[in-house]
């Protein structure tokens, strides 16, 4: 039961509210002030000069490559993600031998930090000392050992192969959550109806766990589309920005290049795209449990 | 289907993603074991000629791991203190009460959650830059805070809902009074709630890489996240037995406590939606 006041609560969540507003809300200020001027090396604002970082930004063929990219890099990673975590869920919801230990190596990658998963690989994937080439090679599928990220067509499909094991634990999970929840009868029923187990998979489990893929959709959609350490520490955007999604772009821009006003035109892009997923998924985690809206 | 075979048949079809995963830590470890003149090699061998546990002493005091160690735990200790001073009552007013203005703080607090730290390095970096922050713990103790107070309101909140308030209500008929309540009956009911939000917060601060990446600038200060990535970026012959040693005792720790509570992580991450 809650109750009804209106100054009380204010109060409880006012720090909150001022640290957000200081530590996250000046900062969009600042980003928003430094896209509209003209800013030089140091960052010192100059003339204000409207759109004019935006029209550089929409010139710059790198940034609509990373662009492109980072849709790709995107729609891969999370489509790779659902389609193999909802098999995945589904087994180990089910009893067998050793489900205990299943669960635990699968939920390992979301133990561990990207940047020390994403340093373990760039070693593993080293040409010449590196393990995956000698594993290949003892088993005999390669003749000889192979660069594996020095090139951007290489490299960057093992950047989204690397980026679904680790979102995998986290989308298993949900979807775990949402099996445990669906009723058992149903299925009983649906057996006894003569109902095949691809009969059950598609006329059941999929339509009753459409809530959850959509919301695991929208926040490993948000997830990897912020996503940085994979791609910083295998190939840091190279070679030749080869592999540069926005997030890398945008720190290359912002710090490497002392571009400050254009980083932060591609800062507000990027926050308006983000404004709209985390809308999306407002609308859907609100829709699913309304008395929560409060 | 009988059980062994049906067992036998999931862990084959499982099989190729239990050896991507498992894979890293066999290289880990067997690297982080290995004398260096076995890892240079153009035919490197999964097991050592002898185990090199001298490779972690080594590692240990070439790199000061102690030093970003401690700057890791005061760093991320600091700023679980910080989100939880935030969080509590906001959590506690969350679950309570209704007040005009909630939905949208909801929303405030999604966005503020949903907003990853790269795309306001650059204004962040700025603000922390004229605030004289830059490479001091102070600067990533705020921005800790302040980027995981939303996710550890909804956690706070969620459990806190089902802290019966009868129980309050109980206290105050005996006259006690609600801060008296709220100490004597609500937090110790509270704690379980609190002592896996703070782990979990933690965790993420002690994985995070990009706000650290920028904001700590001299070696000295340096998370530990951040001191074994300045092994493999600026280096050009890279000691990957150190790195190995370092990456293993680095994640371990925090990978076993978090093993252990991942399952209370999705609550805060997908705000009470998913049951």
């Amino acid at each position: 039961m809650r109750r009804k006041q209106n100054f009380l609560p204010w109060l409880m969540i006012g720090p909150s509210l001022a640290l957000a507003f200081w530590i996250i809300g000046y900062p969009i200020y600042d980003v928003v002030m430094a896209a509209l001027h003209e800013v030089n090396r140091f960052g010192k604002l100059r003339d204000f000069v409207g759109a004019g970082n935006f029209e550089t930004l929409a010139a710059d063929p790198i940034f609509w490559a990373s662009f492109w990219r980072t849709l790709l890099w995107t729609v891969a990673v999370v489509g790779g993600t659902i389609v193999l975590s909802v098999p995945i869920a589904i087994i180990l919801d089910d009893d067998f031998i050793g489900r205990g230990l299943m669960r635990v190596i699968v939920m390992l990658p979301w133990a561990v930090s990207l940047t020390m998963t994403a340093i373990v690989w760039r070693w593993s994937l080293h040409g010449q000392y590196g393990m995956v080439n000698e594993t290949l090679k003892d088993l005999g599928l390669l003749d000889q050992s192979i660069e594996w990220l020095a090139r951007a067509e290489r490299a960057f499909p093992i950047e989204i192969a690397i980026g679904i094991l680790v979102s995998i634990p986290f989308t298993t999970t949900v979807f775990l959550g949402g099996l445990s929840s669906l009723p058992g009868d149903i299925y009983e029923a649906a057996r006894i109806d003569g109902a095949s187990a691809w009969q059950r998979f598609t006329n059941l489990t999929l339509p009753l766990l459409r809530p959850f893929i959509n919301i695991a959709l929208v926040l490993n959609m948000i997830h990897v589309f912020n996503s940085f350490p994979i791609i910083w520490v295998l190939t840091q955007g190279d070679p030749a920005n080869g592999t540069d999604i926005l997030v890398t772009y945008l720190y290359k821009l912002a710090f490497r290049y002392g571009r400050i006003g254009d980083a932060s035109a591609m800062s507000l892009v990027m926050f308006a795209v983000l404004l709209i997923f985390t809308l999306i998924y407002a609308r859907m985690a609100m829709r699913e449990r309304p008395e929560e809206v409060g | 289907m009988n059980r062994p075979l049906k067992s036998l048949l999931y862990w084959l079809a499982m099989a190729p993603l239990v050896v991507l995963i498992v894979f890293p830590y066999a290289v880990m470890l067997s690297t982080a074991l290995k004398p260096q003149d076995e890892i240079f090699v153009f035919d490197p061998q999964w097991l050592p000629s002898r185990l090199m546990w001298s490779n972690f002493v080594a590692m240990w005091h070439e790199i000061d791991f102690g030093r970003a160690l401690a700057n890791s735990l005061i760093v991320s200790g600091t700023s679980v203190l910080l989100c939880l001073a935030v969080a509590v009552p906001a959590g506690y007013g969350m679950a309570r009460f209704r007040f005009p203005g909630q939905s949208g703080y909801r929303l405030f607090l999604l966005v503020t959650q949903m907003l990853s730290p790269i795309v306001l390095i650059l204004g962040i970096f700025r603000m922390m830059a004229q605030l004289g922050f830059v490479d001091q713990p102070i600067a990533l103790i705020l921005a800790y805070g302040a980027f995981n107070m939303a996710f550890a309101t909804w956690m706070l909140q969620s459990y806190f809902a089902t802290i019966p308030i009868e129980l309050e209500e109980a206290a105050w008929i005996d006259g006690a009074t609600w801060w008296q309540s709220l100490r004597m009956v609500f937090l110790p009911l509270a704690v379980p709630a609190l002592a896996v939000t703070a782990i979990l917060t933690f965790v993420n601060t002690w994985n995070e890489f990009v706000l650290a990446l920028t904001l700590l600038r001299s070696q000295d200060s340096y998370t530990l996240t951040i001191r074994i990535y300045s092994l493999v970026g600026a280096a050009y012959r890279i000691n990957w037995d150190h790195v190995m040693a370092a990456t293993l005792l680095a994640t371990l720790p925090v990978a076993v406590i978090f093993a252990w509570l991942q399952r209370y992580m999705v609550r805060g991450l997908s705000l009470g939606a998913v049951k």
